[in-house]
């Protein structure tokens, strides 16, 4: 949240600058690209600027990391450290307890992108960063299904395999190669049919200039649930690790 | 139709990848009522057989039922009946032993807190202290009341005691006779047959994942085998006590004898070395891995 907060305070300055826009626009499009600098659109606005600071990378950064941990340690984890012996010995139906795990891991992933969307409408009027408020809700819902697809996804693996490694190491190259190929399918056209993958594709770049792609998010929210349910049944099937 | 036994395997088996066979056609019946010793070495496949019945790791073939319930079909019911103390506990660290117990009984949808509370007294459980600073004793004593706080029909407990002084030993098994006196059955698993052999009323042996044996206690005691040595005054004909029932005399050292003996035969070879004079007399249980292969001489058929 203070990187929130400094990344903001930061505006006034950058605002005052009008070459800034110029000197992005010399920029080659490979770099505009994966910076996500949309388009026709301009680093000086507030919603610009936060777009290329904060949405196109930071926090679906660390959202992302959070998820990842979260749902790999719920289960996996516990598995490793030997604690679901017990858990599952008492009269607890296994997919029960991962949709339980879920359902945790989804309030941690929507506490942290709640107090995000927070916190932008709050800093809006401080630094005059002129942002919508309804942009702000769909730049946050995408972060939320952002989050819980990979969280899941963490989650779903360590619940079918019993491997933290697995289920750090999935969803983080999963989404390292999603991230490349929505900032690169423009430029490079073999990729451009993968874009599709791409959850980050699918919830459209810089919503807080264009909103976020509302279909694109129910689409990865729908992934996410399958991914979970899918978990949830594969974890039924094998064996528990022996602590 | 009669009363279905608390646990019921027929050919349980279970084979990690496509040669490691942990547990072998296992067919074991355990009747309600009775504290059941299951008795092995470590690696036997005790733990294995726990964890089948529990539906933790599910067999590669062969079936289980706890009550009549299938373990596989009918799992979650099968599982209200059972009270489980893993012989690896692991408790949640951060937690402390009341907010871990608090925790485990909304997992059963437990309310009533009193049993819970009188077993805690009873075992001085430290309750308000988080779980990693407690010693291996005090957990074990939070995984016994875990195990017991809901008076299940079966408790099932792999290693019980290990951790925890004999005092407290000595309460557990009273509370394992007192649950069996109430017509709840236990499961007792070791590799200590002095663990067992003080409680329980039939012990099954477990070796390489095979039964080897199931039978009373009595049975296996008389050939709990000890350890005899004996130093007399002076050099003694070893020949009078290599005749009583049981006793082989191991090796002779000058006046030090060596005797291997049943405890079943104590009485009489004491009485026997007492008619010289005695220097030393020091007297050792065989352990359990002699026991097992003397199991196996003596016709144990590897079933």
């Amino acid at each position: 949240m203070s990187y929130i907060a400094v990344i903001a305070a930061i505006f006034p300055s950058i605002e005052s600058n009008p070459q800034l826009d110029n000197l992005i626009a010399s920029y080659p499009d490979v770099l505009k690209s994966l910076f996500g600098i949309a388009k026709g659109g301009s680093i000086t606005s507030g919603a610009g600027y936060l777009d290329v600071e904060l949405f196109s990378f930071m926090l679906p950064l660390l959202v992302l990391v959070l998820a990842i941990g979260s749902g790999a340690r719920t289960f996996a984890g516990e598995e490793d450290a030997g604690r679901l012996e017990l858990v599952l010995a008492y009269p607890v139906r296994r997919r029960s307890a991962v949709l339980a795990k879920g359902l945790a891991v989804a309030g941690e992933v929507l506490a942290v992108c709640a107090a995000t969307g927070l916190a932008l409408l709050a800093l809006d009027p401080v630094f005059g960063l002129d942002l919508s408020p309804g942009h702000i809700a769909s730049a946050t819902a995408s972060l939320v299904a952002l989050g819980l697809l990979s969280g899941w996804l963490a989650l779903g693996v360590g619940a079918a395999t019993a491997s933290r490694a697995l289920a750090i190491g999935v969803p983080a190259g999963f989404a390292a190669a999603a991230y490349l190929v929505n900032g690169l399918h423009d430029l490079a056209s073999w990729l451009d049919p993968f874009r599709f993958l791409s959850p980050f594709w699918l919830v459209g770049s810089s919503p807080l200039q264009n909103g976020a792609d509302k279909s694109g998010v129910l689409v990865v929210l729908l992934a996410a649930l399958a991914i979970l349910v899918a978990g949830s049944l594969l974890v039924e099937r094998r064996d528990l690790e022996t602590p | 139709m009669p009363e279905s036994s608390a646990i019921e395997t027929v050919g349980l088996s279970k084979t990690y990848g496509k040669s490691v066979r942990a547990l072998v056609d296992l067919d074991l019946r355990v009747e309600r009522g009775e504290i059941f010793g299951y008795l092995g070495p470590n690696g036997a496949g005790k733990s294995t057989t726990i964890r089948l019945l529990l539906d933790l790791i599910h067999p590669t073939s062969g079936r289980a039922s706890l009550f009549g319930l299938d373990t596989r079909g009918q799992g979650v019911a099968s599982r209200r009946l059972v009270g489980y103390l893993p012989g690896d506990l692991r408790l949640s660290d951060r937690l402390t032993g009341r907010e871990q117990l608090d925790s485990l009984a909304r997992l059963r949808g437990l309310r009533d807190s009193h049993h819970r509370d009188e077993l805690c007294e009873r075992f001085g459980v430290v309750l308000d202290r988080p779980i990693r600073q407690l010693s291996k004793g005090n957990r074990q004593k939070l995984g016994l009341v875990q195990a017991f706080m809901h008076r299940p029909d079966l408790v099932v407990l792999d290693e019980p005691t290990s951790g925890l002084d004999p005092f407290l030993q000595g309460e557990v098994r009273t509370l394992l006779r007192e649950n069996a006196d109430e017509g709840r059955t236990v499961f007792l698993s070791s590799h200590s047959l002095d663990e067992v052999q003080h409680v329980a009323d039939r012990v099954a042996v477990i070796r390489s994942g095979r039964l080897v044996d199931v039978g009373e206690v009595e049975t296996l005691r008389e050939r709990s085998l000890r350890h005899v040595t004996a130093t007399f005054a002076e050099p003694v004909d070893p020949s009078s006590f290599g005749s009583l029932e049981g006793v082989r005399v191991t090796s002779v050292e000058g006046p030090r004898v060596h005797l291997s003996a049943p405890e079943t035969a104590m009485d009489a070879l004491v009485k026997e070395l007492a008619r010289h004079q005695i220097v030393d007399l020091v007297s050792q249980p065989a352990d359990l891995e002699e026991i097992f292969l003397e199991l196996y001489r003596e016709g144990g058929d590897g079933r």
